[in-house]
């Protein structure tokens, strides 16, 4: 099918983006990569009646090093090149590991980092990761610039503190402590498809081979990708034993989370699986991080 | 110079990858109206009144159509049992019911498509709900509400088997092996949903633009329907964008010829085109018959089986379309290619609210042959033998007898397919017979860190008929018309068999060149139109080579001996049959079911993961005895794709229906294998043991190779982890269910 029509707008600087927000508000649709925007237009979910395409804002494609070590992503990056970036693979492997999840290559080549954290989709992968990471972001308007921190920023099911005359337009994440481990672990019935469930873990351990921070952030289990912190409570300050780990996964699965049902796949099973995923994740992030 | 043997470039290669080629929803008409449906979307319900006032009044509405607009409101391969359009106002009894979500009820032609969807959701229907019998476990009870009233009852079909004495034999078994199988339902999901045009052409034909599988059925079915002489209606096959037997049934066939023709009776001369949405595909037409089969095999401490009893009970959804035919292959195949003195079978299929059921692949083969491996691999486990070795002791060899009492025609190769795979996997043959050397591995470079993830190798072996059944009428025409002065210059070919994808018209065009001596290039293929060519049966049941070969072969000798009697042009038309085929005994299920068969065997190899349930297929072994490969390019292709159809079947699709409502409409629920999903790697291994009765040898081959695949991956599976499954698709949770109830 064909989307319904509608006004298109196509600023090539972000004043000028922000100063059409501003004017239309709730009647325009920012569009980023289009990956799920369009599809959703073309079968008339979505009936915008404008768009405003950032495609032509050259300032918001960037991946920048920041002063205290951490890396900006501006927010119209494409997923393959954040991908494929030395500076991503070298500070946050996490990042490459999940988008290997993430629908084809050839929808990352045109989606856009930014567009996938705005989107708020609770089964999408980076939302997680970048919860696992404790980004922030940078959102601006005409009235000036907020930094929201991923924690706060995911509200709902495609919702997220974003006001309608306000725009994404960076993703900041903080450098990695020393002694870091990461994994990313999820599980599909089809390649590309939703995750039934996917859970990106950040740990780091001190001197003394004690966990220093847990961040254990999941996918497709609830409204918005979710923190499971009486997990990470039980493995901050303690040595990561087996046992442990086996029974933060099960705190995490049983406790932090509140998944659903749906056709491909039960409550139970969910939860099952993210007791799986959430040991298997933890283990080898404490693995990598003991390296 | 040869054609046949050769992998000649497909005649519509060049035109299907420019786009030039045309399929129906690229047809497209000067001055064209279109068209909508108003589906039931409500499994069960008697409509009492249908208002389309409202419809008619938006402007740019050319016309509604209900039920009273049907001359002949009926229609069905099998039984014509089936509404063209379900409401009241026609003779039909009980054509004012729905009895499934994919009924239709009415029709709206428009300026264009929006206007029609629009007047479409303007139409009132008053339905009174009737109770909705999902589970055909519930269709048979005594007292059940009977879909059809006035066909008395809601069994469409029962056959039974009876040869020998199975409690005898039971008696006198070593090993008993009981199993209950359920089979799922399939989407076809070919690539193209169902579009068409229809107008009425220069000799007043009431005329159909629109894929399928045999224009001759079409036009038969919309003639009945539309109460014309057959030479009224035409039927045209453009390029078909696959069907799998989701086509072999009507779907937008009779309400575009009745849309057409009942606008040219009001002086509107438009052509009127729809085209299907996904959703509508999916719910519109039928689906794979899903299986209960319980089963108890008995076999001596020397691996001989020596009886089988079988109950098969299939859910063939709101209409009968080919279920009857569907039901004799499971009852056929439910015992695998194996000799086995004593049989007793009953199966029957049901009415239900549920999406029909009909045509698919494999066509009942898959399900019965699911039991019948599952049964086999079981029993090679409680005798402790090797299950190639099982396998070849009670193997259906030339001469061997049927259940049902009669031999495979021609030579029979299960011994050789059995044998050769099990070679290619890396069995061994030894003094004490077949054996699985330990750890056995397909792909060896491939390590799996995971500790929970486990390999395994299962085998399965099949056959599968070749040609329409059971005393079904089977017959193909071709025609050829040589030109030229001393030398042939073009050859003509007309045939009516449709190209669905799978390469059937340069199958043709390869067979005409050999039979004609001449090269390809000079043959010329006029097909799939009912006002050019003559009828050629469907593009089904594995039969379009064979029968198509023949009566190009005989067609080209008739036109030959007329070009040596310098008959300028020299036509040939020639109409093959078959030897000819019996019914199921009412009694004793005895009859010779059918004239050529096709022999395949395969070995999966999959991982699991014990923690997860996850199945992964890593790799295919297949080795099919296709008598002959015409184009072997093109049966590499056939077998890949029913591999990879097979693959989504055993592990990850799945219908869901519940209450006769269905919650997987779109292929983002309905899952497929997509490129990244399939095995890694297909090796296939054609065999080419002549068929006495194919074309240049051949046997028809499109759908072996789905048939032994989901047996061979539960046994991979069990092979992995220890554990039978016995239904299927494995989805996650199931796998896992049945690893925990170890």
């Amino acid at each position: 099918m064909k989307p319904a029509s509608f006004e298109y707008y196509a600023p090539t600087n972000v004043d000028e983006a922000l100063a059409r927000l501003a004017e239309l508000g709730y009647g325009v649709k920012v569009l980023a990569g289009g990956q799920s925007l369009v599809p959703s237009m073309n079968f008339r979910l979505a009936q915008p009646p404008a768009l405003l395409d950032l495609n032509n804002v050259q300032e918001l494609f960037y991946i920048r090093p920041t002063s205290d070590g951490g890396v900006a992503i501006g927010t119209m990056t494409r997923d393959s090149q954040v991908e494929h970036d030395a500076l991503i693979k070298e500070k946050f492997p996490i990042i490459a590991a999940a988008m290997h999840f993430m629908a084809h290559p050839q929808i990352r080549n045109r989606g856009t980092f930014g567009g996938a954290i705005a989107h708020a989709d609770p089964t999408a992968q980076l939302p997680a990761v970048v919860l696992a990471l404790n980004g922030r972001m940078r959102i601006r308007s005409q009235q000036g610039e907020r930094w929201v921190a991923a924690e706060e920023f995911f509200v709902g099911p495609f919702t997220s503190v974003l006001e309608p005359e306000e725009l994404l337009v960076e993703v900041e994440l903080p450098p990695t402590p020393a002694h870091s481990g990461w994994s990313y672990r999820q599980m599909e019935r089809q390649a590309g498809a939703q995750a039934l469930v996917g859970v990106a873990v950040m740990v780091s351990l001190d001197e003394a081979g004690k966990c220093r921070s847990a961040r254990i952030a999941f996918l497709s289990v609830g409204e918005t990708a979710v923190l499971a912190r009486q997990a990470a409570q039980m493995l901050t300050g303690q040595k990561p034993t087996a046992e442990l780990i086996h029974a933060a996964a099960e705190t995490a699965a049983n406790v932090d989370i509140e998944p659903g049902g749906d056709i491909h796949c039960s409550v139970e099973y969910r939860r099952h699986l993210a007791e799986v995923l959430a040991r298997q994740a933890l283990t080898e992030a404490f693995e990598r991080a003991g390296r | 110079m040869s054609s046949v043997g050769q992998s000649v470039l497909r005649i519509d290669a060049r035109s299907k990858v420019t786009g030039e080629a045309l399929y129906p929803g690229d047809f497209n008409l000067p001055n064209q109206a279109y068209m909508k449906i108003l589906f039931a979307r409500r499994p069960h319900a008697i409509i009492r009144k249908i208002e389309t006032a409202k419809a008619e009044a938006v402007a740019g509405v050319l016309a509604v159509f209900t039920a009273r607009d049907v001359p002949v409101n009926e229609y069905g391969l099998g039984i014509p049992d089936q509404p063209v359009l379900c409401g009241p106002g026609s003779k039909k009894p009980d054509a004012d019911r729905v009895r499934f979500i994919g009924d239709q009820v009415a029709l709206v032609v428009a300026e264009t498509e929006e206007i029609a969807e629009k007047a479409r959701d303007l139409i009132e229907v008053d339905y009174e709900d009737l109770p909705v019998i999902s589970d055909p476990l519930d269709a048979i009870k005594e007292d059940a509400l009977l879909l059809h009233p006035d066909l008395g009852s809601n069994v469409i079909c029962h056959y039974q088997i009876r040869k020998g004495d199975v409690e005898e034999a039971f008696a006198k078994a070593d090993v008993i092996i009981e199993g209950e199988y359920h089979t799922p339902g399939q989407e076809h999901a070919f690539l193209q949903p169902e579009a068409g045009v229809s107008y009425i052409d220069e000799e007043n034909r009431v005329t159909v633009v629109v894929a399928g599988q045999w224009i001759h059925e079409d036009q038969d079915q919309i003639s009945h329907a539309l109460d014309l002489p057959h030479e009224a209606v035409r039927v045209i096959y453009p390029a078909i964008g696959g069907a799998f037997g989701g086509r072999e049934d009507m779907s937008v066939q009779i309400v575009l010829a009745l849309a057409a023709l009942r606008l040219h009776q009001r002086g509107i001369d438009r052509p009127v085109k729809i085209i299907w949405s996904r959703e509508e595909s999916i719910i519109g037409h039928h689906k794979r018959h899903p299986y209960l089969i319980r089963t108890r095999w008995g076999a001596t401490r020397e691996g001989k089986v020596i009886a089988a009893k079988v109950d098969l009970l299939a859910d063939g959804g709101a209409y009968a379309y080919t279920s009857t035919k569907v039901l004799g292959n499971a009852t056929l195949m439910c015992t695998g290619p194996y000799e086995i003195p004593n049989v007793s079978v009953g199966s029957s299929v049901v009415y239900t609210n549920n999406i029909p059921t009909g045509a698919f692949r494999g066509f009942g083969g898959p399900q019965g042959l699911f039991a019948a491996e599952s049964q086999m691999n079981k029993l090679a486990e409680a005798l402790s033998m090797d299950p190639i070795e099982l396998r070849m002791r009670n193997i259906l060899r030339d001469g061997s007898l049927l259940s049902v009492g009669t031999p495979l025609p021609g030579k029979v190769t299960l011994d050789q397919v059995t044998e050769q795979c099990a070679q290619a996997g890396g069995w061994k043959k030894t003094d004490k017979g077949w054996t699985k050397p330990d750890g056995l591995r397909i792909d060896r470079a491939r390590e799996n860190q995971n500790p929970s993830v486990k390999r395994g190798v299962g085998f399965a072996t099949g056959y599968k008929n070749v040609g329409f059944s059971f005393g079904a009428v089977e017959s193909c025409w071709a025609t050829i018309e040589l030109r030229g002065g001393s030398e042939i210059e073009e050859a003509v070919l007309h045939h009516a068999g449709a190209d669905v994808g799978q390469g059937a018209h340069t199958v043709f065009v390869q067979m005409a060149a050999e039979a004609l001596g001449v090269p390809v290039e000079k043959v010329h293929l006029i097909a799939s139109d009912t006002a050019t060519s003559d009828n050629s049966g469907s593009a089904s049941a594995s039969r379009m080579t064979y029968m198509a070969g023949n009566a190009i072969r005989g067609a080209a000798q008739i036109a030959l001996e007329k070009w040596e009697n310098e008959e300028r042009p020299a036509v040939g038309r020639f109409e093959f049959h078959p030897p000819a085929t019996t019914p199921f005994d009412p009694q004793t299920g005895f009859s010779k079911p059918n004239f050529a068969y096709g022999y395949v065997a395969e070995i999966a190899e999959v991982e699991v993961d014990v923690e997860t349930g996850q199945v992964h297929l890593l790799n295919v072994i297949c080795v099919n005895d296709v008598g002959k490969a015409i184009n072997p390019e093109l049966v590499k292709g056939q077998v890949e794709g029913a591999v990879v159809q097979a693959e989504g079947y055993t592990i990850l699709e799945n219908i869901v229906q519940k209450d006769g409502y269905c919650l997987t409409p779109g292929l983002s629920t309905y899952l497929i294998p997509t490129i990244v999903d399939i095995p890694e790697q297909v090796e296939t291994h054609l065999l080419e043991y002549a068929d006495s009765g194919g074309p240049f040898g051949a046997r028809g081959m499109g759908e072996m190779p789905l048939l032994p695949l989901a047996p061979a991956i539960t046994a991979a599976v069990h092979s992995a982890i220890g554990v039978w499954i016995d239904s299927f698709p494995l989805t996650p949770e199931r796998v896992l269910t049945a690893i925990k109830e170890k």
